[in-house]
Order: structure tokens, then sequence, then C-alpha cells
């Protein structure tokens, strides 16, 4: 009965904000909030698919930022050097090529677990950082690629616009039904207790390579989508800041949350932009602001509403219980 | 090979290094010992050049004492953070992520700050009188400051692992980096160690930032350069091993001189090359006792 | 009686005939859409381009506008960030409705921003970064640029050098500037420059540190062991400060000439070091505070540190330059609506800048769209008429504006790639 309509009421909250966004470009004023909205999505799908390592699996990786540069990269790479009819093709290209070196350096980071996990992976980021920057002939170093536009229909705002919502939210759902698959539970059951887990006769290490292959090519697939909507790439996508802006993004939707990130994703892009748009000392107020969310909402924006929608219930109820999992 | 260049190089390395190690101290000591992640260290480093520009010439105040009056400055910055902030988020679930997410919003506050009180223009320290000429060696030229700055970091090294290893203090304080309840349950007023630990662990940031700034510029920002280095001096030497990062910070100077003298253009990419291998074979540090128990 | 109720009605209609001109006189607005970095090391560059730019709109303004229109300035923040940049252009765009793009420091920031002003077919006035590429290969009919590029400067610095070479024999070089595109350019453009003079040189040594590198030690003893007879140096910022002030200690500066033309000789060097800055250094910059001598550059330098309370690094020159650009091409088209009649206005636009030395007149070449300056280039000595700075540049040596350009075939070639 909770099951059926918890169902009900997140096939609900999937469809509603489906429309939401599917009528920003309809509804809005100007293409410049379509913009935000295409980003919006975008870096809601990196911060998800980033989640899944880390508020699922356990895995805090500072360097996803490398599957997401790959990705951009890649079509960037092939449109300057082999021409516009490289853009679609290069998107499962950037990808398989996501999947091998996340399988191959995932073979080398879950060697390490904890805050040396979390330092490999920024290690190894920052060196594919510095190595793009540097190669300047082959990559235009920190010049980046400008021009380039996604091949005829999709080379229109409004129509990429909608490529971008279907592509997020068929991946946003094929990660939701990973982490509440049986799949998803073993990797739940890896960060809570790895040992309990090998008791069964599961091994911790193949599943932590697993999700990380999975995490890294939907990085990637997210940093595909950005070049449609900027025209340009640059070597900033490489860099150990935007491996730590999905982190942000993360806890300050909620980590424990599936749809924290997304949240999270929301709040801190119109946060910058609006209050960059209003003052040169955007820095103070977005510090302040964070600092407030943190010591605040603990459970993260999303955690905190659930977690208030659990206590008016359970206020009804007698003895109700608590749970830190997502429901919806 | 000249062996003159070679010496140069293993000295100017050396000096490098100890400036690095003094920047990282800090970090090694709140990471190592306090068990967080203070990504603001290098906050704490520019806060540390910007007091020591202000004493030192604004104030016109003795350079050594404002060296040690910027670290200590930074330091009350630091425990004041840590009191009204930091504490809040002990015991949560997922505190790493918090901690991250709270020492970015300090880094971006501290950043507007100086620029609001002293403006974006660059600023600099002068050296400290009776430092600003050079020794010379036969045929090489060795400025007399680096001297001071490989004194300085010889005793800070000394000094943080004896109290650390030697005295009662310095027990409690490595405890807390193991078992927080467990401490608390004996007795000892936690919160006041972490708060103590983090204090000095950012006056040490901070006095780094004023002896640095006489070689550097000081300027906003200036927080950012030094925080991937110093992550990279502590991941070399142990987590929370003074003598590791010592040593690890003189590997990376030396190998960044030497790689700066034959291999110019691959130099940059060794410092990160090194962390990668260390933390592959090794994460433990280079120079730990004891090898980590594979989870 | 009739008489003045016929004079008062007449009044009362034509007053309210003449109410939607007042109103529409308010919206008589040039929109200008800015972006500098505020924050971090670049900070210092953005918040002075910001003060000029105020400063060269009030003067405008207050002589009563252009062409009946006021000048109005929205400023954001850059951050020194290509994607948070090309965002805040979309914003300008679609939602101030800007009639002109603006600024900007950092070149990466440029070159996609400059994609976004074509697409959208509005006018990008660049007031600071200096990749040549924005003027030749990602030259776009809609971009201007009216402070120097890399290119110029280091033609200026290869006809010093080639003079130098005359009174003070030198034959090899080392080169030292910041690893990423902008010290690269250097780097290449200096070696075109010097063998297109036909300069008899040997680069033995080049050194690339990361950007913002805080510690130059190994660098500066490899420096020295090389022994060169000329130094050539591209860093900007504090890493130039950082640099000077190591280097300082190990008597560099006694052993070869230090030579520095693009960044070199900006002010906020000086300001920072003070009575540290070395003498005999030969620097150049964009815009020198105390060069040219005349009226107009005096009076602008006064005017900002009256605003501002200190004195202006080059940057900020660009920014006034820019200002003044849009009035008068806005003068000239009379609206600032016609984008295409604008570019035309701008392609050859003569406009009076502060650093322009008497008898010149800097201009916008039309086929690269690059403003056509002169530069000087000057020997660092004792000053100290521009506080906290205590050295400022002198014994100038200047280079016409027509020689700095890049040769013909060059242009051709890079222009069609």
């Amino acid at each position: 009965m909770m099951v059926s309509s918890s169902k009900y009421k997140f096939g609900l909250l999937w469809s509603v904000g489906f429309v939401a966004f599917a009528l920003v470009p309809v509804l809005v004023t100007s293409r410049y909030q379509m913009n935000l909205a295409s980003h919006i999505l975008i870096w809601g799908l990196f911060a998800v698919a980033f989640n899944m390592l880390w508020g699922v699996t356990g895995m805090l990786s500072f360097g996803q930022a490398l599957y997401f540069g790959i990705g951009a990269y890649s079509i960037g790479l092939f449109v300057h050097h082999a021409g516009k009819a490289w853009y679609l093709p290069a998107i499962p290209i950037g990808l398989v090529f996501a999947a091998v070196l996340s399988f191959l350096l995932g073979l080398l980071v879950i060697r390490v677990s904890g805050v040396y996990f979390t330092m490999l992976t920024l290690a190894f980021a920052q060196l594919a950082w510095q190595v793009t920057f540097k190669w300047y002939d082959f990559t235009g170093g920190d010049d980046g690629i400008q021009g380039i536009i996604a091949p005829g229909i999709l080379a229109n705002k409004m129509v990429y616009y909608y490529f971008v919502l279907v592509v997020v939210f068929l991946s946003v759902w094929f990660l939701k039904r990973l982490a509440y698959s049986p799949f998803g539970l073993i990797l739940r059951c890896v960060q809570q207790n790895p040992n309990r887990v090998r008791f069964i006769g599961r091994s911790v290490k193949m599943n932590q390579l697993r999700i990380y292959v999975i995490s890294s090519v939907f990085a990637a697939l997210a940093g595909s989508l950005m070049v449609g909507v900027d025209n340009s790439i640059h070597t900033d996508m490489f860099f150990w800041t935007t491996s730590g802006e999905v982190i942000l993004m993360s806890v300050l939707g909620g980590l424990n949350q599936f749809f924290g990130p997304f949240i999270g994703a929301v709040i801190l892009i119109l946060l910058e932009d609006i209050i960059g748009a209003k003052t040169e000392f955007w820095p103070l107020f977005l510090g302040t602001i964070i600092m407030i969310f943190v010591i605040l909402f603990p459970k993260g924006v999303v955690g905190e509403i659930q977690h208030l929608r659990h206590r008016s219930k359970s206020a009804g109820e007698s003895g109700g219980r608590h749970e830190t999992h997502a429901s919806a | 090979m000249d062996f003159n260049f070679i010496v140069t190089q293993l000295i100017s390395g050396f000096t490098m290094a100890t400036l690095l190690f003094l920047v990282a101290s800090g970090l090694t000591l709140i990471f190592g010992v306090g068990n967080i992640f203070n990504f603001a260290h290098g906050s704490f480093y520019m806060i540390g050049a910007y007091f020591g520009y202000q004493l030192v010439s604004v104030w016109k105040v003795n350079f050594w004492i404002a060296l040690v009056a910027a670290g200590a400055g930074a330091g009350l910055v630091g425990a004041a953070a840590e009191f009204l902030f930091l504490r809040r988020i002990y015991g949560r679930a997922q505190e790493g992520g918090f901690q991250i997410l709270l020492t970015y919003g300090l880094i971006l506050i501290f950043d507007d700050s100086v620029k609001l009180i002293w403006g974006t223009e660059y600023k600099s320290i002068a050296k400290p009188s009776g430092f600003t000429g050079a020794v010379q060696l036969g045929d090489i030229l060795i400025p007399t400051y680096n001297f001071a700055i490989i004194a300085i970091g010889f005793v800070v090294v000394v000094a943080a692992w004896w109290i650390l290893a030697k005295t009662r203090a310095g027990r409690i304080a490595r405890a807390s980096a193991v078992d927080r309840e467990m401490l608390g349950s004996l007795g000892v007023n936690v919160p006041l160690v972490l708060t103590v630990v983090f204090g000095l662990a950012t006056a040490l940031g901070g006095m780094a930032g004023a002896l640095a700034a006489p070689l550097r510029s000081v300027t906003p920002g200036a927080g950012i350069e030094v925080i991937i280095d110093s992550l990279i001096v502590v991941v070399l030497g142990g987590m929370s091993n003074f003598w590791g990062a010592w040593l690890g910070a003189v590997l990376l100077g030396e190998v960044n001189a030497f790689a700066v003298a034959y291999l110019p253009a691959w130099s940059t990419l060794f410092s990160y090359l090194v962390m990668v291998v260390t933390l592959i074979f090794r994460p433990e540090g280079l120079f730990a006792a004891t090898r980590l128990r594979k989870v | 009686m009739s008489g003045r109720k016929l004079v008062a009605i007449t009044l009362v209609l034509v007053t309210i005939c003449l109410i939607p001109f007042l109103a529409s006189a308010q919206d008589k607005l040039i929109r200008i859409g800015a972006m500098y970095p505020m924050t971090g090391r670049s900070g210092l560059y953005g918040m002075d381009s910001v003060s000029a730019a105020e400063m060269a709109i009030d003067e405008i303004n207050g002589k009563g506008g252009v062409a009946g229109y006021k000048l109005d300035i929205v400023f954001t923040d850059s951050k020194s960030k290509p994607a948070y940049a090309v965002r805040v252009a979309e914003r300008y765009i679609t939602e101030d409705k800007v009639h002109f793009l603006f600024g900007v420091v950092s070149s990466g920031v440029g070159l996609a921003v400059t994609e976004v002003s074509k697409q959208n077919k509005v006018i990008f006035i660049g007031t600071d970064h200096a990749a040549t590429e924005l003027t030749l290969d990602n030259y776009q009919h809609y971009y201007f640029r009216v402070s120097n590029n890399t290119f110029q400067s280091m033609t200026a610095g290869a006809m010093y050098l080639k003079e130098l070479q005359k009174e003070r024999p030198w034959k090899t070089i080392t080169y030292i500037g910041p690893d990423y595109a902008y010290g690269h350019s250097q780097l290449e453009e200096i070696q075109y420059n010097l063998k297109r003079f036909g300069v008899d040189f040997q680069l033995v040594s080049k050194y690339l540190p990361k950007l913002y590198e805080p510690d130059y030690t190994s660098y500066i003893t490899s420096i020295i062991k090389d022994k060169p007879d000329v130094l050539v140096c591209g860093f900007w910022g504090g890493d130039t400060v950082a640099f000077i002030k190591q280097a300082k200690a190990y008597g560099l500066f006694g052993k070869m000439l230090y030579f520095h033309p693009d960044a070199g000789g900006n002010y906020e060097l000086m300001s920072a070091m003070e009575g540290e800055m070395p003498a005999g250094l030969v620097l150049s910059a964009r815009h020198h505070n105390n060069w040219p001598d005349t009226e107009t550059n005096r009076k602008y330098v006064a005017e900002f540190k009256r605003r501002t309370g200190r004195y202006p690094t080059y940057a900020a020159e660009g920014a006034y330059a820019g200002i003044y650009a849009i009035a008068k091409a806005v003068e000239k088209v009379g609206n600032p609506d016609n984008t295409e009649a604008l570019v035309k206005a701008l392609e050859g636009l003569q406009i009076k800048l502060p650093e322009d030395p008497e008898g010149f007149t800097s201009y916008i070449d039309p086929q690269t769209h690059q403003i056509v300056q002169a530069q000087a280039v000057g020997v660092s000595e004792p000053n100290d008429k521009f506080p906290p700075a205590k050295m400022m540049l002198g014994k100038w040596k200047i280079y016409k504006a027509e020689d700095l350009l890049p040769p013909k075939e060059l242009i051709e070639k890079r222009m069609k790639k």
C-alpha cells in the first residue's frame, strides 16, 4: 500500500517535473532563461551521476571533471580537426572512451579508499587538465575551442533544449532505476558495511568499479551535452573546481536523497547567476548563504523537506519510523 | 655535468621545499590530527600575508614580531571559524562533505573580506633588514633570507614532532583524530582540543603566508596557488606525519628543481605524477612506518 | 479672457504632445554590457577598468551625451571563467538588450565571448585581453579591440632589441613566461619579429612555469647558469612581482639585461614594489601614466586618481578608450541600433586617446578591427611622482603605430584560416 501510493506520487512528481522543464522555452521571456535551464539540466545530470558514487556508494571522487571534460573535448576535438560532420559521431566515441578510461583508472583508484581515493581521483583529473592545458597545438590549451555548433536542426537553440531535456530525463530515470535496483541496494551496503557484503558473497571491488564506470560515463554525457549549449569548450572543464561544483551541489541538495543533487544544482546555479548579476561582492553573499545552508540544513535541502514531511506524518501516527532514505 | 650548478639546484630545491613544507604543515596538522579537511587552508595563508603586510609595510612593525603576530592573528581567525561554524557539523553523517562545503564558504568570505579591507592592488612586503643580501659560496650565490626560511622550517618540524610525539597534549591531540567519542568519555574536553588544534594549524598557515610574502606578491586569490601543492606534500608525507611532510616537500622541491633545469617542458607534470604514483603504491605516504591495511 | 484661455489651452495641448518625447528622452540610452574580473588575481585590472569606464561615461554624459543618447553601462564579474561569461553575455543580449558587449581581461574569456558576439551579431568591444588571435585567426565582423595585442608589443620589443644591438652588442636570449597561450604567443612572436628584422640572435633556453607559480627559484638558478645576454620575460601581474623579487636576491639583474615588453612596465608592478624595484630594467606596457607627457594623458591620470585614490594600471586606459570609441561611432551613425552602420563607423575610426603622443591619433584598422597605437619602451629609473611607486620608466624609445602591425602576408594567411 505504501509502495504503490509512493509509486503513484513518484510518477506524478516525474511528470510534473518533466512538464515544468518542457514548458520553459514557451513560458520564459528570454533566451537567456532557456540557456540557464539548459545549464541546470546538464549540471543536474552531472551531479546526480556523481552522487551515485558518493551518496549511494560512499566514494568521494574529486575527479569527475575528468570525464565531464572528456565528453566535451571529444566533440570539440573531432569537430575542430576533422570537421562539422563529426559532431554527432563524436558523442558515442567520447562515451566509449570515457568508459574505457574509467575502467582502467577505476582499477587503480579502487585499490585505495577514503581520503586516499579522493586524492587519487583529484590527481588523475589534474594530470589530465595539465596535459590538455599544455598540449596547445592539439587542444588549444587555455584558449579552448570555439565555434562548435551542433549539426542540422540541433543548431536551433530551442530544439537543442528539448534534446537536452529528453536525454537528461532518460538518463536520470535510468540512474534512478539503478539506484533502487538490487544493484543499488548492494552499493548502499558497500557504503555502510563492506565486510557484510563480502560475507554474503558479493565483491565490494567489482561493484565499486561498476558504479565508477557508470557514473563516469554519465558525467561524460553531461559534458557532451554542454558543448551544444555554449558552443565552446575550455580546459576549465577538467579543473578541480568543476569536480568541486558537483560536490557542493550534492551536499547542498542532500546526499542521501536521489534528487538532492539535482535540486542542489538548481539552487547553486540560480544563486550564482542572480547574485553575480547584482553585485561585485558575490563571494561574500554566496559564502554567507552557503554557511547558513550548512548550519541550518544538515540533511541538505531535499533531506530537510523529507524530514519535515515525515515528522508531520508521524505526528499523526504514534512511534513513526524515521527514514534517512528517500521514498520519492 | 656542472658540479656547481647541481649544488645550486639542490639548494634552491631545498629552499622551495622548506617554504612548501611550512605552508603544508598547517594542513598536515589539521588533517592528520583533527581529521578535518581544511579546504580553506590557502585562505589562512593569504590572511597571514595580508596581516604581515599591514604590520610591516603600513605600521612599520619589526618583521620578526610581525611574523609571529600575523601567524597569531590568522590562528585567532581560524579558531573563531572553528568555534562558530565547524563545531556545528561534527558528528554529522557525511561530515566530510559538509567540511568541504563549509570551508568553501569560508574561502569565498575571506577572499571578499580581504578585497574589501585592502583593495585589489598588489601589495608587497620588504625583506627584513639584515636578510636582504646573499652569501657567496664559491661560485654559488644563496640569498640570506633563504637561510632564515630553512631555519624556521626546521624549528617547526622539530617542535611539531616533539610536541605531538612526546607530550601529553600531543597525545591527546593525536587521539582526537582516532576516536573523538572515546576521548571524550575519558574526560577530555574534545571540542576545546579541536579548536586549539585548528587554531594552531591556521596560525602555521598564516605564518607561512607572512614568511613567504617578501618573496611573492600579496594579492587576493593568493590562497588558490598553494592549496594543491600543499595537498601533494601532505599526500607524499602521509596524512599526519610531520617528518614525512618535510621529506615529501624536499622530494617535491628537488624533483621540480631538476625537472626545471633538465626537462623544462615537462616539469609542471611532475608534481601530479609523483602524487599519483605515491597514492597508487604507497598511499600511507612515502615515509610512513606502517603500511595501510587494504579495505 | 478668451485670448488667455486660448493660450492656456494651447500650452496644455503642446505640453501633452511633448510628454511622450520627455519620457523617451529618458529611454534614449546606449546600453553597454561589461564583463570584467572583479575578484581574484585579475581583480585589479577589472576594477580599474570599471572605474575608467565610469569616468569616461560621466565625462560624456556630462557634456550632454551623444546624438541625444546617454551612455548606460552594467558590470558583471566574469570570474575569468569562459563558461560563466558566455551565460552573462547571453543575459546581456537577450534580457538587457545591450547594444555593445564590452571588456574582458582573460583571453580565454574573450575568445568565448567573441563567439557569442558573432552568433548574435552584437558588437563586442575588447578592452584588455591581448591574444593576437582575436584580430587575426578568430577575427569576426562584430569584434573590435581598443588595446594593443601581444604581436604589437613584441614587434616594438624586437625593434628595440635590434637598435640595442648596435650600442650594446648582445647575441643570446632566454625566454621565460607563463605556460599558457599568452606566454607561448609572446615567445613565438618575439622570435618571429627578430627574424623578420634580420636580427642575429640565438635562443639558448626557454622556460614556461605554470601560471601563478609561487616559487621561481629553480628557474632563476637555471637561467643564471644559461648565461644569456638578454632575458625576455612574459609574465604579468603578481607573477612579475614574485619573479623580480626572487631574482633580485640572486643578482640576476647584474648578469643580464631584463627585457619585458608586453606587461613589464605595468604601473601595478612599480606601485607594489616601491623602493625594491630594480633600476635599469627595459620594460613596456600598453599605457604609461607618465608617457606621453601630453595634456590629455595628464588630465586622464589625474582625474582617475581623484576618483579612486590611486593611479591607474594600463587596463584602465583600454576601458576608457572603449567608451570613447563607442561614443564616437554612435555620434557618426546617429543612433546605437543600426549595428551594421556602427561596424562601418568603427572601422577606420580615428580617436584621440591619452596614450597618443603629440602628432598622432590612434585609429582602428578596418581589416583586422585592431586599434593601431604607438608603443613606448622605457628603462626603470627613480621617480616618485606617482606614489607609492618609487620607480617609473624613462629614456623612452617610441615606435610608430604603423610599424607595429603584422605584415600583410601574415594577416592574409592567418585571417584565412
